[in-house]
């Protein structure tokens, strides 16, 4: 995924600048500045209809700021709040969908496994789904559908995370894995930013920042 | 466009289409109720119409049934098509625009779905004419079917052009219901457009060439160059609005 890309300043992943956002009358974002450096986790948290997921659709390009400028780095992977992954397709089938995305190699009709075969196994055994690699989507659990969601967004190992309430929905063992693949990415100095109403664990962010009257304030 | 793309989504559409069994029954049983339809309440009482897209001077006689088989047949596949192609275009709005940000483009997403719905024009399409010659044998069989099928690719190109405009299911359901119902399902026909006022309305209207193409080669020996040319003209013209709207609504933002 590319994000709105203009030249970069040293270090930073991502730099988000001086964003505004209003639908109608309604200021949602009113000055939105952010750095994401490598190797950072960044927990953005705010109440409900606070403007966390707004920010998120601008920082990923899906909707336009009316001010402001969002510049990335890195390749990104983007986790949306709502689940979007393909019902009536199987779990390997929505893994091949989006490999061949990311220009992985997909599904194709040649021999022998894809590349991306192996990091499918590798997160379905990680994230403890991995009987289900056949299954129809529609016939999995709630938990089991957002570890999908989740999955796909990381399947190309991307530099930069977004994250838009990535673990509502997971069981608390499950919930324990998702940070240790977290921090195993952050030792390797890939970053990410996780969007929830609530932080639970604030130890394991290197920064929270709260969204409050559409700015973004030190927690 | 990279093919690679274009056929791993064709093949994702198609398996989607392929596990929507009831939906893939109603496919072959609808033409086949229609066709029901027809033989309980038509006779082969002659009946007399001028073709709009031919000159011959006097008038065709042909049994009322045979020319309702026709009739039945376009908008049957035309209707079905149509809905069907509003689904693919509307269908997981929020996941294709996710493979989007992943890397897709949106003309492969669109032409995917698009050769998804040929695949099932193409069997609708011969299944009807597979079924007609049961009950009435047209002149020219060969142009009929493709007269069917040239039904299926213009409603179902105007299907993916309403599913581009329309975010949710029930506006996109009404507008085909609207157009397809005064068009293919009624003006078409040509014992009401043979005495109309205004035939150029009817004319303009996405059905013509379609049912031209049919009619012309059930009941006559006359060319069909020109229904087939402007089949594929209308339902052309239509796929490229549908892509060109559908792009601009799956368009990622950049910078303000």
């Amino acid at each position: 995924m590319s994000l709105p890309s203009v030249a970069l300043g040293a270090e930073a992943l991502l730099e988000v600048r001086g964003v505004r956002k209003s639908f109608g009358r309604r200021r949602v974002l009113r000055d939105v500045s952010f750095d994401v450096a490598p190797g950072r986790i960044v927990g953005i948290t705010g109440e409900n209809g606070s403007g966390k997921t707004t920010l998120l659709r601008i920082v990923v390009g899906l909707l336009a700021p009316d001010e402001g400028v969002v510049r990335g780095s890195a390749r990104s992977g983007y986790c949306p709040q709502d689940l979007a992954v393909f019902e009536t397709l199987t779990v390997r089938e929505n893994f091949a969908y989006f490999a061949t995305a990311y220009g992985l190699g997909g599904a194709g009709s040649g021999k022998g496994p894809r590349p991306w075969t192996r990091t499918m196994d590798e997160l379905c055994a990680r994230f403890r789904f991995a009987d289900y690699r056949e299954s129809l989507v529609s016939t999995l659990s709630g938990g089991t559908r957002q570890k999908l969601n989740f999955c796909l967004s990381i399947l190309h190992d991307p530099g930069l995370l977004i994250l838009d309430e990535p673990y509502a929905g997971l069981d608390w063992e499950t919930y324990l894995r998702f940070w240790e693949f977290a921090e195993e990415r952050r030792a390797l100095g890939k970053s990410a930013v996780i969007v929830s109403h609530f932080v639970y664990d604030r130890s394991r962010f290197d920064a929270v920042l709260e969204l409050r009257e559409g700015v973004l304030r030190c927690a | 466009m990279r093919l690679k793309n274009i056929a791993t989504s064709w093949m994702m559409t198609m398996a989607e289409m392929r596990r929507s069994r009831i939906a893939l029954i109603l496919f072959f049983v609808i033409p086949s109720v229609f066709y029901a339809v027809i033989l309980l309440i038509t006779t082969h009482r002659p009946i007399a119409f001028r073709l709009a897209s031919i000159s011959l001077k006097s008038l065709i006689t042909v049994s009322q049934r045979d020319e309702a088989m026709v009739f039945i047949g376009l908008a049957a596949v035309g209707v079905l098509t149509s809905f069907l192609a509003l689904h693919l275009t509307q269908k997981h709005a929020e996941v294709n625009r996710r493979l989007v940000l992943a890397g897709y483009r949106t003309t492969e997403l669109l032409v995917s779905k698009f050769l998804a719905l040929v695949a099932v024009i193409a069997l609708v399409g011969l299944y009807v004419g597979a079924i007609t010659p049961i009950f009435f044998k047209p002149l020219r069989f060969g142009p009929v079917l493709l007269g069917f099928m040239m039904a299926g690719y213009v409603y179902g190109a105007y299907g993916m052009l309403v599913g581009a405009i329309f975010r949710r299911e029930l506006e996109g359901i009404l507008f085909i219901v609207l157009l397809a119902n005064l068009d293919i399902g009624w003006l078409q026909n040509p014992i009401y457009y043979f005495e109309a006022q205004n035939k150029a309305v009817i004319r303009s209207l996405p059905a013509y060439f379609p049912s031209q193409l049919s009619m012309v080669s059930a009941f006559t020996y006359e060319s069909v160059l020109r229904p087939l040319l402007g089949s594929l003209a209308y339902g052309t013209a239509l796929l490229a609005a549908a892509l060109l709207l559908y792009s601009l609504r799956m368009r990622l933002r950049k910078k303000p």
